[in-house]
């Protein structure tokens, strides 16, 4: 648990999973496509130099969110529940302001955003629910869905008991 | 043995395995739509091997139109050309609901749905094997590795989804059954028109290369919009998760409470 002076934090790892093994399948893949007519044709081939500049940097995106996936974490203080991955992505949830806390599987839609198995990130759009905003190691099992007034999160606390003992007494507090 | 083929190979995986699995996930893991992802095979070489070419041959002979003009033929004769790949290959999809176990799989407009969507994968797949093997006899590409053919693989990957819209809005049409059929037609018509659009404007130079190459992504991206609204459409009123959803807590309930 970690102890900030005068703000206690309640830090909560995610439930296990290979998502990060998705998202670096996703990079080789990328990768893969837009090496190859470079391979074939050479770098003097327009079209294969600018797959390669179009392709390349979504791949290496991929590979830093790879990277950054053991540092998925929900931090519980007094106030909010925060929603953290790596330094691209911060949800904050006031406790004031959520209405419901329910754990449902959600149903896919064919936009992908970044949904892969094992891993949801930022909003994606939902057929039943409508947009998530998600930082979960799963993408439609399980979701624990917290509910504001404005907005939906997605979230797979590995100890979901425990998580939600703990958001409902510091919201009964 | 021409290079394109192992490319045709990895397209045929990628696609059956993508588009197979979007069946699978969105149909909530049911697998009895697999198999009508092999009906559709060998129909996409009748349709261009010989429904195509003959009624090419058959209008141009009774206009009087002399064969291998190309662009210089009259405009009615290239509209007639950009009009027969939906006229003929929309019902030429849809032919395996003849058989009786494909036509009592059509019980709702949610089935009536993912079972155009495998029809037209499936006439996809066979396309993606029909255009492999074009390329290979002229032996123009032979110089090539195969994995140059990266175009290819996007082209007929996205196409076999294309496809997949395509029928699915005419088999949900004609499970509606009146009105719905020609709606249902017209409406994959319109779509095979758009998503060929880039190709005929193309063909007649009206955008460069580079342009159709981009611009192919622009009819893919509706069409996948278009599915996502007939997906949504067709959708069964009860919920997803019967009895799976807990609550663990509603501030209304909280509020009543105390």
């Amino acid at each position: 648990m970690d102890i900030q002076p005068g703000k206690p934090v309640k830090t909560f790892r995610p439930r296990p999973s290979r998502g990060w093994f998705s998202l670096v399948i996703m990079a080789v893949i990328l990768l893969a496509v837009g090496a190859a007519p470079a391979l074939a044709l050479g770098l003097a081939s327009s079209s294969a130099a600018l797959t390669l500049i179009i392709v390349v940097p979504v791949a290496l995106a991929f590979l830093i969110l790879a990277f950054w996936f053991p540092t998925m974490r929900y931090e519980l203080d007094q106030g909010q529940i925060t929603l953290r991955y790596g330094p691209v992505l911060t949800y904050r949830i006031p406790l004031s302001e959520i209405r419901t806390i329910r754990r449902r599987n959600l149903s896919l839609t064919i936009w992908s955003t970044l949904r892969f198995p094992g891993i949801a990130l930022f909003k994606v759009p939902y057929a039943d629910v409508g947009d998530v905003k998600m930082c979960a190691t799963a993408a439609l099992s399980n979701i624990l869905l917290i509910e504001t007034e404005k907005e939906k999160y997605g979230l797979t606390p590995a100890d979901e008991n425990k998580f939600v003992d703990a958001v409902r007494t510091h919201m009964e507090a | 043995m021409s290079p394109i083929y192992i490319m045709a190979v990895v397209t045929l995986a990628a696609s059956v395995a993508l588009w197979g699995g979007l069946i699978y996930f969105l149909t909530g893991r049911q697998k009895r739509y697999f198999w009508l992802l092999l009906l559709g095979l060998p129909l996409s070489a009748i349709a261009n091997y010989l429904l195509k070419p003959q009624a090419i041959i058959a209008v141009g002979r009774a206009a009087q139109v002399q064969p291998g003009l190309g662009l210089a033929a009259p405009v009615w004769f290239l509209a007639f050309q950009v009009l027969l790949s939906p006229l003929v290959e929309e019902p030429v999809k849809v032919l395996p609901l003849l058989l009786g176990p494909a036509r009592t799989m059509l019980a709702s407009r949610t089935s009536a749905l993912w079972v155009g969507f495998a029809l037209g994968v499936s006439f996809g797949l066979g396309e993606a094997a029909v255009v492999a093997f074009g390329v290979a006899q002229s032996g123009a590409y032979d110089f090539l590795p195969w994995y140059a053919f990266t175009g290819f693989f996007n082209e007929r990957v996205m196409t076999c989804f294309a496809h997949g819209v395509m029928t699915s809005a005419l088999v949900v049409g004609m499970q509606r059954g009146g009105r719905f059929i020609l709606y249902g037609f017209l409406g994959a018509l319109g779509l095979h028109l758009f998503l060929n659009a880039p190709t005929v404007m193309y063909q007649i130079q009206w955008i460069s290369a580079t342009v159709y190459n981009f611009s192919l992504l622009v009819p893919f991206v509706v069409l996948a919009v278009v599915f996502e609204r007939m997906r949504r459409a067709a959708r069964d009123s009860k919920k997803d998760d019967d009895g799976k959803e807990v609550v663990y807590w509603q501030r209304q309930y909280t509020e009543e409470h105390n």
